[in-house]
This record gives C-alpha cells, structure tokens and sequence, in this order.
C-alpha cells in the first residue's frame, strides 16, 4: 500500500511529467509513421535513456509502448496501412468508415476504446504483478528454467509465422547468449581471444539491428507504394448510440487483450487478432464488418492497448518479456542494473510502482493527445520517407555506438540489421531471436543450478510439482496445435 | 519417400536447398568451436560444462533445419530488389570511410540511402547530408557526453 502511494509521488516531480508527455507524443508520432512501431521505437530510444535515471528511463520506455500502440490507429483509419502491426485489424473497418467520410467518429473510437483498454490492464497490472511475484518468490532454480523454458516456447506461435522457424530463430538467439565468459565457470566461449566479446554481445545493439536497421532494408524494397489519404476534418467523441453498441466489445477485448499480454511473448497484433474476431463473432451485424463497424474498430484497439498493460505483468514479475516491446524495456531494465522478477516487488517496489502510475498517466494523457492532436499527428504520416528512414540509419548507428562507445556495438548493430533483413526475407520472425538473446542468459544459469540441485540428473526435473507444471505449458505450447490437428484428421 | 517432403522436392528453389545448408554449416562450424572450449575438473566444473549447453542448442538447430527442409520450406520467388542489393553497398561504403571519420560516413550513406528513394531535392541533401549528423553529433556529444571516435571532421571539433 505504501508503495501504490510512493509510486504515484513520483509524478508529482515536474521533470518526470515533463519527461512522460514528450515520450507520449514522440510514441504518438513513432506509431502513426508506417514502418516504424513500438518495438522499432522503444530499441531506437533505448539508447537515449542510458543517461536517466532508472524510474524516468523506463517510463519513457513504457510512454513510447503505450502511446505508439495507440497511434498506429491514426494511419491504419486515415491511410489504410496500419502504423503498427497490432493496427492491422484496425484498418479492415477504420479505412472503410472514413471512407464514407467519418474518420473522425473512427479515431474517436478508437483512441476512447484505446484509453479504457490501457487503463483497465493497468489496473490489472497493478493488481496481478505483485501477487505473480509473490507466487514466484518461492521457485528454485529448477522452476525458474522450467518457466523460462515455457516463456521461449510461446515464441513458436509468435507473429503468426512458422513455429519451426521462429524455434530455430529463437535458438539462435540463445546461442548468440552464450558468446563470452561463461558466469558459472569463468571459461571464454566464442570469443575468438577478442577482449571485447569477453562480456558477450550486448542485447541492445542486436535490437537497434534487428527492429531497426532490418526495418529500413525491408522499407526499400517498398519504396514505390503509393498510398490513398483520407482528409480528417475533425475528431469526434463517439454518440451515445455508438457507446450502447460499443462498451461489451470495448469490456471483452480489454479482457482479451490483458490475458493475451499477460502470456509470455504473446503481445498486442495477436491481441487485436483475437479481439477482432470476437468482436465479429459476437456482433448481431457481423455482415457489417469489414465495411466500417465500429465494433470491428473497438475490439481490435481496446484488445491491443489492454495487451501493453498485460504484457508488463511477465515481464516485471518474472523477468520473462509479455511481448516485444516488452522485451526492449526487459534489456532498459538490465541495462540500469535491475533484475526483474520476484525480488523487484519487495526490495524495489516503489520503482514498479512509479512505473505503473505512469503508463496510467501515458493512457490518460493519449486520451487528450488522441482526441485534441490525431489532425496534427495524422500529418506526421506526410514526412518524406526519404528523410525519415536516412534518420533512422543514423539513430540506429550513433544509438548502438553511444551504449559503450564501442564501434564493436557499431558492427554489431550493422551484423544484426543484415541477419535480420535476410530473416524475414526467408519467413523467420526477428522477434525470437532478441527474446532468446535476452532470456538465454538466464535459462542456461538456471538450468546449470538446476543440474547442481539435482546432482546431474535431469530426469528428475519432472518430479517436482510445479516443474512438471511448467513442462506440460511448454510441451502444449510446441505440440498441442500439431497434436490437435492430427486427432481432428484422424476423426474425419 | 514422405509425401510432404515430395512435394517440397517438386516447388524447390534454389533458397530451399541453399539456406539450410548455410544453418547446417554454421552449426558445424559453431559444434567445432565448442569442442575447443576448456574442460572444468568434476570437482569445479558446477552441473555442466561450458560446452554442454551450446552444444545442446546446436543439436536443437541442426533438427529443426531438417524440420523445416521436411515440413516448412523456405520459398522464395522474388529476387532481392535492386534497391535493396544498392542499401547493402551503402553499408558496405559506411563501413570503409569510417576509417576516415564516422560523421563523414553516417552524412555520405544517408545521402546514399536518400538516393536510393530516387529523391533528389536540393534541400532533402541538405538535411539528410548536413542538418541530421551536425544536429545528431551535438545532440550526443553535449547532453548525452557521448565522445566518437576521432576522425578529419570530428577533428575540427575535438581539437
């Protein structure tokens, strides 16, 4: 309880509010250019908060989450190409309604809908955070990997690509972990006698390379698209008719999207997915959608914005990242010297606390942000993309360069934009292979620890409860779909 | 023969073949490497050897290319557009002058990389080539403290 209150002082300090409105309306800007999102933004700025202090650094971390998820809405309704991935949905009925001439009406809806969404997983945050840390207090080594294990398995079904793919690429990402001074032995792996991969390859440059870089070299193979614009006169709040037919699907796909964000690595595009089709499932109109319901607008952007929320939830209780970007805020975390899990709910509260409070500032701010400013956000989709993408090379270059002052940071970060350009170009998610980098660290001490405890023999790993809990997860999460569907064929 | 891997057989591109075998290669050369890593005395070495773990992940790897060439392979019909190949040179050019100096390099590439958008404003160079690095130079050096590497232009700078 002391902490819920020191947390929400810290906004009483001017320089963190000034800090937190400038991160909101830079989100703002970062979501509604197409190609860039959250995750792009969050890598990009990451570097810029080295020098915060740690409260002040994560929240604006969490501003940009928050707001740029919301913003990518302003150019999926008004350009029909979503400013973000968890956008997509948001297009497939926002382009359709201003079409008709109602954009206004469409961001309305969207920006209250993404408001309610993002302060209800808050809340849930706020609630749900502490008593996940307080469950995790007592796991032991074996636990802890069991869970880290689950946390990567959920990367097979991550972005909706192959999970054979995304496993691999998450591999990957945890063998890159292993690069320098083994901790629990102190002998140098992959190294090549170089002194400056002793410490390995810093996570932060991979992503500046993978979010960024690799973003830039997809972007130029899509520079001759033309793009239709759609005018926006004026906002508008949404009618009183418009809430009646509108608040359960808002309720539903907060809840959708929370629990969705609460599961490791899933985050909000899978989010807006499903709260889409539940909006359509459940509508009396479901022949409307596609073709401007409000209901389709509603359900995918509250069901992503609640999943920022949810997503925090993992991340912070259990140093398992809920989404991608939560995985940039993960490695801000580390980057700081902060250890997220259990122990940051008893020996750092007031920070989680600060951190809550203020992406539920972030959400009410976008609100008036939304609401007053989507006219003159909606025209940041106007900067040449001849201009925007040559800024984003020199971010990502002088951003990976400044962590260390290391130009081996500068090379990494290039590496990393070329693996992941050739990645994508052959179907691998990128997402796997910075969340394996991230999580390899851990899973390897835990499960060192773990064979210590268990003097070597892994087979009676399964034998404690909740270990074997955590396996059945992560055995469902790679082999259920596959398993399910062969009992339906061999039904039919 | 398994009719899935038939099937992949019949709609092969040269990628099918030709970025497993890039894994596969890579695994191999990374398993050698574990295979030089010191060996811990049983008495220091704390559950597992510094090369158990790699290995594992490199097994792992090594399945489940084998898993995509049988079930989920990479197709490819597009060549890698020209744009895109011309971004590669450009990287390639910025790793070169920065030898010289880094600013140097970051203003050429993105003049580059404007080109390669087919933008040729007069003004567009000016922010790209000009504007953007001297205002990111002393965005870094005088709020963040952030010190680049020395070179002809950081020079003047610098002293």
């Amino acid at each position: 309880m002391d902490s819920l209150v020191t947390g929400l002082l810290a906004l009483a300090d001017p320089s963190l509010v000034v800090l937190l409105i400038a991160a909101t309306l830079g989100g703002v800007i970062i979501g509604a250019l197409p190609g860039l999102n959250a995750t792009t933004g969050a890598a990009l700025l990451l570097p810029f908060t080295i020098t915060m202090e740690p409260v002040a650094a994560i929240a604006v971390l969490t501003a940009i989450y928050c707001s740029a998820t919301f913003a990518g809405a302003i150019t999926a309704i008004l350009i029909n190409t979503p400013g973000t991935s968890a956008s997509a949905t948001t297009c497939l009925d926002g382009f359709p309604l201003a079409q008709k001439g109602e954009a206004g009406r469409a961001l309305g809806l969207a920006v209250v809908a993404s408001t309610i969404g993002g302060v209800c997983s808050v809340i849930v945050l706020m609630l749900a955070a502490p008593l996940l840390a307080r469950a995790a207090y007592s796991f032991a080594p074996p636990e802890y990997f069991a869970l880290t294990l689950f946390g990567l398995s959920m990367l097979a079904t991550i972005g909706g690509g192959s999970p054979i793919k995304n496993i691999l690429a998450g591999c990957l990402g945890i063998l890159v972990s292993t690069i320098g001074i083994d901790l629990m032995t102190g002998v140098e792996r992959f190294t090549f006698d170089m002194s400056v991969l002793s410490d390995g390859i810093g996570f932060v440059p991979v992503m500046i390379g993978v979010f960024g870089i690799s973003e830039m070299l997809v972007q130029i193979s899509n520079s001759q698209e033309r793009l239709e614009r759609i005018k926006l006169k004026a906002i508008k709040l949404p009618s009183r008719a418009d809430y009646i037919k509108v608040w359960k699907t808002i309720l539903r796909s907060t809840g959708i999207g929370t629990f969705i964000g609460i599961l490791p690595a899933e985050g909000a595009t899978v989010a807006s997915m499903i709260g889409y089709n539940e909006a359509r499932r459940w509508s009396k109109t479901p022949e409307e959608f596609g073709k401007g319901a409000i209901e389709g607008i509603a359900g995918s952007e509250a069901a992503n914005n609640s999943a920022t929320g949810g997503a925090m939830v993992p991340t912070l209780a259990l140093g398992i990242p809920g989404s991608p970007t939560a995985a940039v805020i993960l490695a801000g975390l580390m980057v700081h010297g902060l250890r997220p899990g259990p122990t940051m709910f008893t020996e750092q509260s007031d920070f989680a606390f600060s951190i809550f409070w203020s992406m539920m500032f972030v959400n009410l701010l976008f609100l008036g942000v939304g609401l007053y400013g989507a006219k003159i956000f909606a025209r940041v989709t106007l900067v040449p993309v001849q201009i925007l993408w040559p800024c984003v090379f020199i971010f990502s270059i002088v951003g990976a360069y400044a962590l260390d002052q290391s130009m081996m940071d500068v090379w990494v970060a290039l590496g990393s934009g070329v693996l992941g350009y050739f990645m994508r170009r052959y179907g691998f998610s990128v997402v796997p292979l910075a969340i394996g980098l991230i999580l390899g660290e851990i899973l390897e001490q835990r499960f060192g620890q773990s064979m210590v405890m268990l003097k070597e023999q892994w087979w009676l790993l399964p034998t404690r409860p909740l270990t074997l809990f955590f396996l059945v997860l992560t055995f469902l999460a790679l082999f259920g779909k596959p398993i399910w569907n062969r009992i339906k064929q061999l039904r039919a | 023969m398994d009719s899935d891997l038939k099937q992949n057989i019949r709609g092969a591109t040269p990628e099918t073949w030709l970025v497993p075998l890039v894994i596969l290669i890579f695994c191999g050369f990374t398993y050698w490497l574990t295979t030089e890593f010191a060996r811990m005395p049983p008495i220091l070495k704390r559950g597992i050897q510094p090369s158990d773990f790699p290995q594992l992940l490199i097994a792992l790897m090594v399945g489940l290319t084998a898993l995509i060439v049988w079930k989920d392979p990479i197709r490819v019909s597009e060549r890698i557009q020209n744009p895109t190949l011309k971004a590669f040179g450009i990287i390639g050019v910025f790793v070169l002058l920065v030898q010289l100096d880094f600013f140097f390099a970051l203003a050429v590439s993105c003049l580059g990389l404007t080109l390669l958008w087919k933008k040729r404003d007069w003004y567009t160079f000016l922010i790209v080539g000009f504007f953007v690095p001297i205002g990111v130079f002393f965005l870094f050096d005088q709020v963040f403290e952030v010190r680049f590497p020395r070179g002809f232009l950081t020079n003047l700078w610098y002293g």
